[in-house]
C-alpha cells in the first residue's frame, strides 16, 4: 500500500533524482554534490521529531518528497518551532493525486508550531489554502528594477532561447543612448553621488548585523548557530552569479543595513536579503541599486517583504506575483504578526540561503 | 443511511469538482482519478467535507483510491468509520 514515511539516508538517490527532473527540469542523473547536498540539508539539520517525508508507491518507489527545514522563530519574545516546508514535488501528480496530498497533510500534522512557505508554486499554494493556511500578500511578490532596458529585454529572451544573446552587442549601445536621452528614474534619488556608502563585508560582521538588524520584528528566527551556516551555505550561487554582500554606512560611519544579491555584468541579478535599521530601508536600497547599476547588472529583482514594500512605493519598481510565502499555525496569535507584516520572513528567514535555490551542482 | 451520505458525497462532489453541472453521468462507482475528476488539491478538499461533515478523522493511510475513488467507496468508507466512532 502507498504510504509516507520519515525522510531516510537510502532516499537521498531517488529525491536528488526527483530534484533533477521535476525541479530542474534537466535530464542529466544527480550528481554525488546535489545527493550529499540534500542529505545535509534535510537530514542533517533535523530537529527530532519534525523530518521531512517522502511518499512511497505500492512497489516502494519514492514518488514524492516533501522537504522540510525546522528553524526556531521568536514569536512576541515566545520561543516557537517553526517548519519551512522548502522543496515540494511528487513524480506524476497528475496520475496519484493522493500523493501530494498526503504529504500536505503529514506535513501540517508536524509538531511545528508554525509552518511556513516562502515560495509555494500555484498548485502548492491552492493546496496550503485548502489548509486553511494564510498567504502573506506583503511577502509574494518579486520586485524589478531595470537599469538597462535593451539589455535586460536581451536577458529574457537568452532566459528562453540562449541564441538571442547575439543581441547583446546591439543592446549595450541602445542602452547608452537611452540613459543619455533619459536618465533612470532611480538616480533621481539614488545617483551614486547621493546613496549612502557601503562595503564588502566577512561572515562575522554578516552575522552580526543579521541579529541586530532584526529584533525590532515582532517575528522572527532565533539565530542561534544556525545563521553561520546558512551565511556559509549562501556564499555560492552559480546560476545567479557571484556573490554581492556590502554593509551600508551612514554618513558618520554607523553601519545602517547590509544587501546581499547576486548578479555579473550584463545579466539580471537577485537579491536575497535586504537589512535595514529604523527609517533607513529606502536608503539602503538605494544603495544597493547604486551598486548593481555600477556593476552593469542590466536588472535586479528580489523578493517583497511588508517593511521592503512600503520603501519601494513611488519608486522605479515592476512588482509581479510568481510565487506565494504562506504560514499556518494552530493558534491564530502565532500567525498574526506574520499577517500585520510585522515578522522577518523571507531569505534567511525562509529557504532563499541554501544552494537548491540558485546553485549549480557538481 | 448509507443512501444519505451517498446523496451528500454526490452533492459535494458535484458542486466542487463538476462546479454544478449535473449532466455529467456520475455513476456511483465512476473512478474519480480515472476521469480526472479530482487532483491533489480536491483530495485534501474531500478529506476536509468527510471530515466536516460527519464528524470523523482520517488518518494518512485512509487517505487511499480504495476507499475515496467513487462515490461507492466514499459513502462506504464514511458509513464505516461514523459506526466504529459510535
Amino acid at each position: 500500500m502507498n504510504s509516507v514515511r520519515p525522510f531516510a539516508q537510502a532516499d537521498v538517490p531517488a529525491v536528488a533524482g526527483m530534484f533533477q527532473r521535476i525541479l530542474r527540469n534537466v535530464r542529466e542523473p544527480a550528481s554525488p554534490d546535489l545527493e550529499s547536498y540534500l542529505a545535509d540539508i534535510f537530514l542533517g539539520g533535523s530537529d527530532g521529531d519534525i523530518t521531512s517525508s517522502v511518499y512511497l508507491r505500492e512497489d516502494g518507489a519514492v514518488a514524492g518528497f516533501m522537504g522540510v527545514m525546522p528553524m526556531t522563530f521568536l514569536v512576541r519574545e515566545r520561543l516557537v518551532r517553526a517548519a519551512v516546508c522548502g522543496t515540494f514535488m511528487v513524480d506524476g501528480y497528475r496520475s496519484d493525486p493522493f500523493a501530494g496530498a498526503r504529504l500536505m497533510r503529514a506535513f501540517l500534522a508536524g509538531p511545528q508550531d508554525i509552518s511556513l512557505s516562502e515560495t509555494a508554486n500555484d498548485i502548492s499554494t491552492i493546496m496550503w489554502r485548502k489548509m486553511n493556511a494564510a498567504i502573506l500578500l506583503g511577502h509574494s511578490l518579486e520586485w524589478l528594477c531595470v537599469f538597462q532596458p535593451a539589455s535586460f529585454l536581451t536577458e529574457m529572451a537568452a532566459s528562453k532561447a540562449a541564441v538571442a544573446r547575439i543581441l547583446s552587442p546591439l543592446a549595450r549601445p541602445a542602452d547608452a543612448l537611452l540613459r543619455h536621452i533619459n536618465p533612470p528614474a532611480w538616480r533621481k534619488t539614488a545617483s551614486p553621488q547621493r546613496a549612502l556608502p557601503s562595503a564588502d563585508t566577512d561572515d562575522e560582521t554578516t552575522a552580526d548585523l543579521f541579529i541586530r538588524f532584526t529584533e525590532s520584528f515582532a517575528a522572527r528566527p532565533h539565530w542561534q548557530n544556525h545563521l553561520h551556516q546558512m551565511i556559509a551555505h549562501a556564499r555560492r550561487k552559480a546560476l545567479y552569479g557571484s556573490m554581492v554582500r556590502r554593509v551600508v554606512y551612514a554618513r558618520n560611519g554607523e553601519p545602517v543595513g547590509l544587501f546581499l544579491y547576486y548578479g555579473d555584468r550584463g545579466r539580471i541579478g537577485r537579491a536575497v536579503q535586504v537589512l535595514a535599521g529604523p527609517g533607513q530601508t529606502g536608503a539602503v536600497i538605494d544603495s544597493m541599486l547604486a551598486d548593481a547599476d555600477r556593476r552593469g547588472l542590466t536588472a535586479l529583482r528580489g523578493r517583497t517583504m511588508p517593511v521592503l514594500l512600503e520603501a519601494m512605493m513611488g519608486g522605479p519598481f515592476l512588482f509581479l506575483n510568481a510565487s506565494s510565502s504562506i504560514v499556518h499555525a494552530r493558534d491564530p496569535a502565532l500567525a498574526a504578526p506574520f499577517l500585520s507584516g510585522e515578522a522577518f520572513f523571507n531569505g534567511f528567514a525562509g529557504e532563499s540561503w541554501s544552494r537548491l535555490i540558485g546553485d549549480r551542482f557538481g | 443511511m448509507s443512501d444519505d451520505i451517498k446523496n451528500q458525497v454526490r452533492t459535494f462532489i458535484i458542486e466542487n469538482f463538476l462546479f454544478g453541472d449535473e449532466r455529467y453521468p456520475l455513476d456511483d462507482t465512476l473512478s474519480l482519478m480515472e476521469n480526472d475528476l479530482i487532483d491533489s488539491t480536491g483530495v485534501l478538499e474531500l478529506v476536509s467535507f468527510l471530515e466536516e461533515r460527519f464528524g470523523i478523522s482520517l488518518s494518512d493511510a485512509e487517505i487511499v483510491p480504495d476507499n475515496l475513488d467513487s462515490i461507492e467507496r466514499i459513502a462506504a468508507f464514511a458509513a464505516r468509520k461514523k459506526q466504529a466512532a459510535g
